[in-house]
């Protein structure tokens, strides 16, 4: 059965895309800005762009100054950050509803005029803190680069999945204030945008309080598409293997997966939760319950809208267990999956799974809000939220097995071991 | 059509909010429970939280607390460990321990429309844990190998040596709350047994529900599920106040191949026993508690030095800390921990008006954020009654906050923030950082590996 989110949109006048979702039981707002610009959409040379913006978006624009973005919405009550990914960049706020002017207007100040306050010294500065920012995520912890090692074999060079949203500090070094400027006159407008409203506000209030607030920013010329990165499922085995001062040796391995949006890649991606979800996953009771070869494991999909998306299976070998065991066992269990597929018990457990985690994501204000302008952006269905558990349930055993069969295969997959270097030296 | 605003448009009051109220009731065995009814939440949390103080560790067997948390759903009288998470999992629900210096919570997460078996299952694990010796052993394994994770992680790092050397050796505190290699190698399932059987039971218990309680008999569900609970363990041990150790000193904790130093800076902080806890809050809201404090405008955005720091005090149910924590480039590892203990000393002379306002404003209107999802008030709650406070401290602390004044918040900070002096953790490569912390003369330097 459906859910039953109540779900308003608008189109204003220059393209902005308005949902609104009422819910007067609770004194807060959540705003939530989805910008169709990720990491995919840059080109070679330009990687990290769309990152660098979640903090420049933050400096000031022509009408606010450096700073007073956070301290006026902090002050408000407001709880505020922003997001990069590969498909789009996020910025969001939820505050007491009375602070729901305040938030709209410094969205709309910065998508209009955020330029006015972009200039060497805070290009200088920012980039030293994203810099610092992947030192942190990344360089300084173990396995920290695996991700950026799978999706290099995962995807051929050039490809818009090929290259991490954090980017390549080279091309940051190598950026000047007018490319920066160039990317944001390129991607940042409101006919490139959806702007999310939840909760305590009527749907009129909303929607005009969106058309005060943004109704005069210009549209800017159709941004070009992402390049298609339409791809099958992999063809063969591609592996990194790293050697480095490690805890314990681990492996991951990545697989193509369907676009995002399609009852196969929900199929695809209740056959890695069924493999590797929970405590009841398969390779949990084989690796680490019962041969106790592992001392964990995880894995699961992530969707993506351009052509492709991925998911991975990892499992970190238990003292003195030679990593070969752990992925022998893994390509074994894939194998059997693609084979004999699942039981309607298992299906049914990753799909009750599945339902609670989507409730949960739907039980804050912000939380729908963020799913609201995910599925309106990306699918041009905001109403997608109510539905989406009927369309988990909806996947049979028999798509399951389908899915993982063309594309969770030991012979299509990449992966990136890391075992302890023998002599214990760094590299 | 609209036109542009150059100045932001004021701000409504917001609407008046207090933290949710509880009906709280009594199993048969007696232990409470509180339900929250928070309509609209269809994912639900119950937890159980039992007052377990470390210090009923023995010193030998540090970790054994942990070992018997994390194997009550490994088995159980009546399934298997495979068993139990397969009948858990179909319900749609997550299960979960957590320990703490005071208590132990043990939760589900659920759909409501699936509460009273998933309850069941999880008073299963609460009254009949099994504890075979291999599931015992595995657990056993699998935390020497999280321990080398830990060692490896330079966060963690910096937490271990901060609480070794602000505690002295004689506070629990002091080390791990999951054990070391030579406290957790010794144990087998006859200790963990004995832990468990000395150390929980439903006199020490609290039982908490948060989510739609819409047509629901919760309390009628809790107390089926929990009925038959008997112990002979009688009420918990008090958490004996910590001891701290005063004075500057440096600890640097060489981590090879670090490309960011880890800080750690601090000392003794109030525990929510204090009246000027909320003045602390409020103070430390200014200092370094977000993005626009005064640490982080210097470190982050006038310096570049961080991908952001935070300051907080902190506390469990007796002595708190008061601490800064980030990272930082290798290279100015110095120059940050110059700049962060000027700025820390500086707000000694005082917070101004407006800081203090701003940041009572910013504490006392994102309350209703913080609590929006039933999770959140399980979470609250249980430490709540871990750190021996009632159930609506939210409320208190919220009313102390408003009346908190500048003055106040400055001496609540001055109270502890360098009275004793400063412990100051540092990890990373120590090559490169050891000459640089030399020319800051912070006091006697220990170096460890």
């Amino acid at each position: 059965m459906p859910l039953t989110y109540p779900i308003a949109e608008q189109t204003l006048d220059n393209g902005l895309r308005v949902v609104v979702s009422s819910d007067r039981a609770v004194p807060i707002v959540a705003v939530n800005l989805w910008y169709d610009v990720g990491s995919r959409h840059e080109p070679p040379g330009l990687t990290g762009f769309a990152h660098l913006f979640e903090h420049l978006m933050f400096q000031g624009s022509r009408n606010v100054a450096s700073g007073q973005h956070f301290s006026l919405l902090e002050t408000a009550g407001a709880s505020l950050n922003a997001s990069t990914f590969f498909d789009r960049t996020n910025y969001f706020e939820s505050l007491p509803s009375g602070g729901l002017d305040l938030a709209l207007w410094l969205e709309a100040d910065r998508m209009g005029y955020l330029l006015d306050a972009v200039n060497q010294e805070n290009l200088d500065n920012q980039r030293d803190v994203v810099k610092e920012e992947k030192r942190q995520s990344y360089d300084n912890r173990p396995y920290g680069d695996s991700y950026e090692r799978l999706v290099r074999l995962a995807f051929p060079e050039g490809h818009p999945y090929a290259h991490m949203t954090i980017g390549s500090m080279a091309d940051l070094d190598a950026a000047s204030v007018e490319d920066v400027h160039a990317f944001f006159r390129k991607y940042y407008g409101p006919n490139n945008a959806v702007l999310t409203i939840v909760g305590d506000v009527s749907t009129d209030d909303a929607f005009d309080a969106a058309k005060r607030y943004f109704g005069h920013l210009p549209a800017i010329p159709t941004p070009p598409p992402a390049p298609d990165g339409t791809i099958g499922p992999m063809t063969g085995v591609e592996r990194d293997d790293v050697e480095s001062d490690v805890p314990s040796d681990l492996i991951t391995m990545m697989f193509r997966l369907p676009v995002d949006g399609t009852p196969e890649l929900d199929a695809a991606g209740l056959a890695l939760d069924i493999l590797a979800a929970g405590q009841s996953g398969r390779l949990n009771r084989r690796l680490v319950r019962d041969e106790q070869i592992a001392q964990s494991v995880s894995g699961g999909a992530l969707p993506l809208i351009g052509g492709v998306s991925f998911g991975t299976l990892t499992g970190i070998a238990s003292d003195g267990i030679d990593l070969q065991k752990v992925e022998d066992a893994l390509l074994e269990e894939i194998e059997k999956l693609a084979a004999d597929g699942v039981t309607s018990e298992e299906l049914a457990t990753v799909q009750a799974q599945a339902e609670r985690d989507w409730l949960e994501q739907l039980a804050t204000c912000a939380g729908r809000a963020d799913e609201i302008s995910h599925y309106a952006l990306l699918f041009g269905d905001a109403n997608r939220i109510n539905t989406r558990i009927d369309q988990v349930q909806a996947v049979t055993v028999e798509q399951v097995q389908a899915a993982a069969q063309k594309w969770i295969r030991a012979e299509g997959r990449v992966q990136v071991t890391y075992r302890r270097s023998e002599s214990g030296d760094q590299e | 059509m609209s036109q542009v605003l150059t100045t932001p448009p004021a701000v409504g009051a917001p609407r008046p909010w207090k933290f949710p109220e509880a009906v709280t009731t009594r199993t048969s065995v007696g232990a409470p429970v509180h339900v929250f009814d928070r309509p609209g939440q269809y994912v639900a949390t119950v937890r159980v939280t039992i007052a377990m103080p470390l210090i009923a560790e023995p010193r030998e067997l540090e970790g054994v607390a942990t070992i018997m948390s994390r194997t009550l759903d490994e088995g159980t009288e009546l399934h298997s460990a495979n068993e139990f998470a397969a009948a858990l999992e179909r319900h749609g629900a997550a299960y979960g321990v957590d320990v703490s210096s005071d208590a132990l919570h043990v939760e589900i997460s659920v759909p409501v429309s699936h509460l009273a078996p998933a309850v069941e299952l999880l008073a299963e694990a609460i009254t009949r844990p099994a504890f075979n010796q291999a599931d015992v052993g595995r657990h056993v394994t699998i935390r020497l190998g999280e321990i080398n994770q830990e060692r490896a992680n330079a966060g963690y790092r910096a937490r271990e040596a901060f609480a070794a050397h602000l505690f002295d050796a004689s506070t629990r505190r002091s080390r791990p709350t999951a054990g070391r290699p030579d406290t957790i190698r010794p144990l087998t399932n006859v200790e963990v047994a004995d832990f468990y059987r000395n150390n929980i039971g439903p006199e020490r218990a609290e039982i908490l529900f948060a989510g739609d309680a819409t047509g629901v008999d919760v309390a009628g569900i809790i107390d089926a599920a929990f009925s038959n609970w008997t112990s002979s363990a009688g009420t918990a041990l008090e958490t004996p106040e910590p001891i701290y150790l005063p004075g500057n000193r440096v600890v640097l904790v060489d981590r090879p191949g670090s490309v960011q130093s880890q800080l750690l800076i601090g000392c003794a902080g109030p525990d929510r026993r204090d009246p000027a806890w909320g003045a602390a809050a409020v103070a430390n809201h200014v200092v370094g508690g977000t993005i626009t404090s005064r640490v982080d405008t210097v470190l982050r955005e006038e310096k570049g030095y961080t991908y952001g720091t935070r300051t907080s005090f902190a506390a469990p149910r007796k002595g708190g800390t008061f601490s800064l924590g980030g990272a930082v480039r290798t290279e100015v590892t110095g120059a940050a921990i110059g700049d962060a203990l000027r700025i820390l000393r500086e707000a000694r002379d005082g917070l101004t008006e407006q800081e203090v306002q701003e940041a009572k404003d910013s504490l006392i209107r994102t309350a209703p954020l913080r609590y929006e999802q039933a999770d959140s008030v399980a979470q609250q709650v249980g430490s709540n009654i871990a750190n021996g406070v009632p159930v609506d401290f939210a409320d208190t602390y919220l009313t102390k906050i408003a009346a908190t004044t500048a003055a106040e918040a400055t001496d609540a900070y001055r109270r502890y923030v360098d009275t004793d002096g400063l412990l100051v953790v540092v990890v990373g490569e120590a090559k490169d950082v050891r000459p640089q912390l030399e020319s800051l003369d912070l006091g006697d330097l220990i170096e460890l590996s």
